[in-house]
């Protein structure tokens, strides 16, 4: 057998421990407030809606609309620019013109109060903005502000419509003073075109010229914002919409208007909610189940497998370590991965498969004691007879971890048949199986085998008991 | 029969139990694992005759993911009278009836939480989900009522996700028995594969007839554990199958099929059960806490994982091991008959 020369087993061992450390922990420091990280640890891996809550939405259009390719494309491009001016960039959105759905997914901005539901109503309103001519509507509510909602057109106002969003350059929220009061009020500038088909600044002159002394009603979607009567005629191609706003009412208006209005109608068939406080205990809860899960393996392996078994807790911890690594972002050429529960499930589960490899290699290299071999004649052997199953058996796992990230992955092979989808939590553990596989193989092979032999050669350690064998020898 | 097998049939004669035991196991007992099949057969049926009358009297469920409809589960602290508070969920909401379940969580601080699951298979509107909330907090403004977690699944897309989870287990299935017949040519390829599948089979069933059983849902997680046992359960069944094959180059191929089954079983059960009692603590550590946390989602995965860890530990051994052995006895015993006819 050759011989591994013995600081070897030491250099690999703190190697292994270095590395850990840095991938559980991670390296940062300070500069003031900023926070600069040079090497990713657990705390900077990104995880996914179910850990950190957050939102995920089917809308398809409403009734009986077939839609066209590009108008569910600009849809789709809609829905993003609001999102983005909500603030919300980490979000996955895809278009499926088979079915005519879009589908969304975004986690809960940090120290937010978001309410799920209005995210979804939020992002996927008409959001048409009509100027009518009246003041007709069939409903009248009351909002938790005790102020008066106008709902549904009816009559004339309900018939015509004098113009709409498209007709909109751009749109800000402003503030203006009422001249007789003094009051501040907040309003929405909209800006009109002025050139093209959709001229919107000619367009309001005749709109202005002709109901002048007579009430306009500006309506987004089925709520009546305002109904100021027409006091002249407007040429400049301004106009304001003004309805006792709050400061951020005014804005997400503007910001809505901007964003401009869906092609058409779009129903949510399916969402899904998990508030961020849930997610968050799922996570200690977790992290809990790790370390106990790693004390309970460290101990069944060093009980039953003495020498080999110590290696082995050492070259699970640096597999460990190797799975963090692939998720957090530790090494610059592999991006972050979104973490979720079962990609952690899948993590612990890898600790405890994990050892599979070791116990293959203990397990032979025992035998091969009590056959009445040398102790390097068995390690030799032992470490020999035992590698093509551990091959053979890691790749049935890869096989399944792929197939896993397939299935409930985004855009791939098999969407082609089913359909777009977001990313399923179960994608994760997909992932961590297959990088817990791999590292496995590094690590489990590679490195405990290295360790073992360099450990053969301190005298105080050439006891075949320490290695499996019986007592006495 | 020719002279020159009979000359050599004298010059080495079949070994007796006991030398076989002394040659190749170095005196120590070999298990007789074929020998007990018909026992290993019968407790398997016997679990899948239970499974099959329970599925008969109970049914399959079908989580939302799979069938369309819409759950809601909101946290509260405090006490609140359980059944006033479903009463009271019930004319907010539909005029359908609507199921309510009641949990504690332990060790977090969400208190205590009530599921609600609207009948039928349609997704809910959005405003369902608003009203409740506001109503709840309105009702009961000092028990801090939040949603959370909301679930509403349109009933068509619910299907076609099925659909592709059931297309992805097919697909994993072929590819590994496709690899094991490949890598396991020398020791008949094909018979192995296949002996391989039943035994993988045999898993799914343990696993759906647990989710019967425990009257669980049948939601993605099923489908993530199915894929994952049948990854694990061939894994231990090729360890066997390999040893299988080195065996044979040592005993020969003359030696009864049966025989090296029990002899390399014999040699590598330890592994096969090692590996399984530390995937399984890892597995029952994470129960536990989930458990203990009240964290339905990775109960979901963890339980039916753990019955699929002993059910691929136990089929590798003893049913795609004994199946592989009467299916190479009953080939050479047709290539005896061809001969002699």
């Amino acid at each position: 057998m050759k011989r591994v020369p013995k600081p070897v087993f030491f250099v690999v061992a703190l190697l292994i421990l270095a590395f850990s450390f840095t991938a559980i922990f991670g390296i940062s420091y300070y500069t003031g407030d900023n926070k600069t990280t040079v090497l990713k640890g657990i705390s900077d891996i990104r995880w996914g809606i179910d850990i950190r809550g957050g939102v995920e939405a089917t809308f398809k259009p409403a009734g009986d609309v077939d839609a066209t390719d590009e108008q569910l494309e600009s849809a789709k491009s809609i829905i993003e620019l609001r999102m983005v001016s909500q603030g919300i960039t980490d979000y996955e959105l895809y278009a499926d013109a088979k079915s005519d759905r879009i589908i969304v997914r975004f986690p809960w901005k940090e120290d937010s109060d978001q309410n799920a539901v209005e995210a979804i109503e939020e992002i996927s309103s008409t959001a048409q903005l009509t100027f009518r001519p009246g003041d007709g509507h069939e409903t009248t509510d009351i909002d938790s502000n005790g102020e008066y909602v106008y709902k549904t057109p009816s009559g004339d106002t309900a018939k015509t419509i004098l113009m709409d969003g498209s007709y909109v350059e751009s749109a800000s929220a402003g503030m203006t003073t009422d001249k007789t009061t003094g009051k501040n009020s907040y309003v929405v500038q909209l800006k009109l075109k002025s050139s093209g088909d959709k001229n919107g600044k000619e367009r309001f002159a005749d709109i202005t010229k002709e109901y002048l002394n007579q009430q306009v009603s500006i309506w987004m979607d089925d709520i009546m914002l305002s109904a100021p009567k027409v006091e002249a005629e407007i040429t400049d191609g301004n106009a304001v919409i003004s309805g006792d706003f709050t400061a951020k009412e005014a804005q997400d208006l503007a910001s809505k208007i901007n964003a401009g209005a869906l092609p058409f109608q779009l129903e949510t068939s399916n969402y899904g909610t998990i508030s961020a406080t849930l997610g968050e205990n799922s996570l200690i809860a977790m992290a809990y189940a790790g370390v106990i899960a790693f004390i309970l393996i460290a101990i069944i392996m060093i009980l039953f497998y003495r020498l080999p078994g110590f290696v082995a807790v050492i070259s699970l911890l640096g597999q460990m370590g190797l799975a963090i690594a692939a998720v957090s972002g530790y090494f610059p050429v592999f991006s972050s991965f979104t973490m979720t529960l079962p990609g952690i499930a899948g993590l612990i589960l890898s600790i405890g498969m994990g050892v599979d490899c070791n116990v293959i290699t203990a397990e032979r290299i025992k035998e091969e004691l009590k056959a009445g071999r040398t102790l390097d004649g068995a390690l030799e052997r032992g470490t020999k007879n035992s590698l093509s199953a551990i091959i053979d058996g890691n790749m049935t796992v890869i096989i399944v971890s792929i197939i896993l990230m397939l299935v409930f992955g985004p855009a791939n092979i098999l969407s082609i048949i089913f359909g777009e989808s977001t990313t399923g939590t179960i994608y994760s553990f997909g992932y961590t199986l297959l990088v817990g596989v791999i590292a496995n193989f590094i690590m489990g092979v590679f490195c405990t085998r290295i360790m073992l032999r360099s450990v053969a050669g301190f005298k105080f350690l050439r006891k075949k008991w320490l290695f499996g064998g019986a007592k006495n020898d | 029969m020719t002279d020159k097998t009979q000359t050599k049939a004298v010059s080495k004669a079949p070994l007796t139990d006991e030398e076989f035991v002394n040659k190749y196991n170095g005196g120590r007992k070999i298990i007789d694992f074929v020998g007990h099949k018909k026992i290993f057969f019968g407790i398997s049926l016997a679990i899948i005759i239970i499974g099959i009358i329970c599925n008969f009297i109970f049914g399959t469920q079908l989580d939302i993911q799979f069938s369309g409809g819409a759950t809601l589960k909101f946290s509260y602290s405090g006490e609140i009278n359980q059944s006033e508070l479903t009463d009271f969920i019930q004319v907010e909401t539909t005029e359908d009836r609507i199921t309510t379940t009641y949990a504690q969580d332990l060790m977090g601080d969400s208190g205590t939480t009530v599921t609600v699951q609207f009948s039928g298979n349609d997704s809910i509107k959005t405003d369902i989900q608003k009203n409740l909330e506001s109503d709840l907090q309105k009702k009961y403004p000092d028990n801090n009522f939040k949603c959370l977690e909301s679930n509403s699944v349109d009933a068509s897309m619910g299907f076609s996700f099925l659909l592709k989870c059931l297309t992805a287990v097919a697909i994993a299935a072929v590819l590994m028995v496709l690899y094991v017949t490949i890598r396991f040519k020398k020791i008949g390829g094909l018979s192995a594969g296949v002996m391989a599948l039943v035994a993988l089979f045999h898993d799914v069933a343990m696993i759906y007839f647990m989710y019967v059983i425990f009257q669980m849902p049948i939601d993605a997680s099923f489908i993530a554990v199915v894929l994952m046992i049948l990854g694990y359960s061939l894994n231990d069944t090729i360890v066997i199958y390999d040893r299988v094959r080195e065996e044979k180059k040592l005993v020969g191929s003359k030696t009864d099929v049966g025989k090296i089954f029990n002899l390399s079983c014999t040699k590598c059960i330890k592994r096969t059960i090692m590996t399984s009692v530390t995937t399984l603590s890892a597995i029952l550590v994470v129960y536990v806490v989930a458990c203990a946390f009240n964290i339905t989602s990775v109960q979901g995965f963890a339980l039916p994982m753990i019955i699929g860890i002993i059910s691929g530990c136990y089929s590798s051994i003893c049913i795609a091991g004994p199946l592989w052995v009467m299916w190479q006895r009953h080939k050479k015993a047709k290539k005896l008959a061809a001969k002699a006819a």
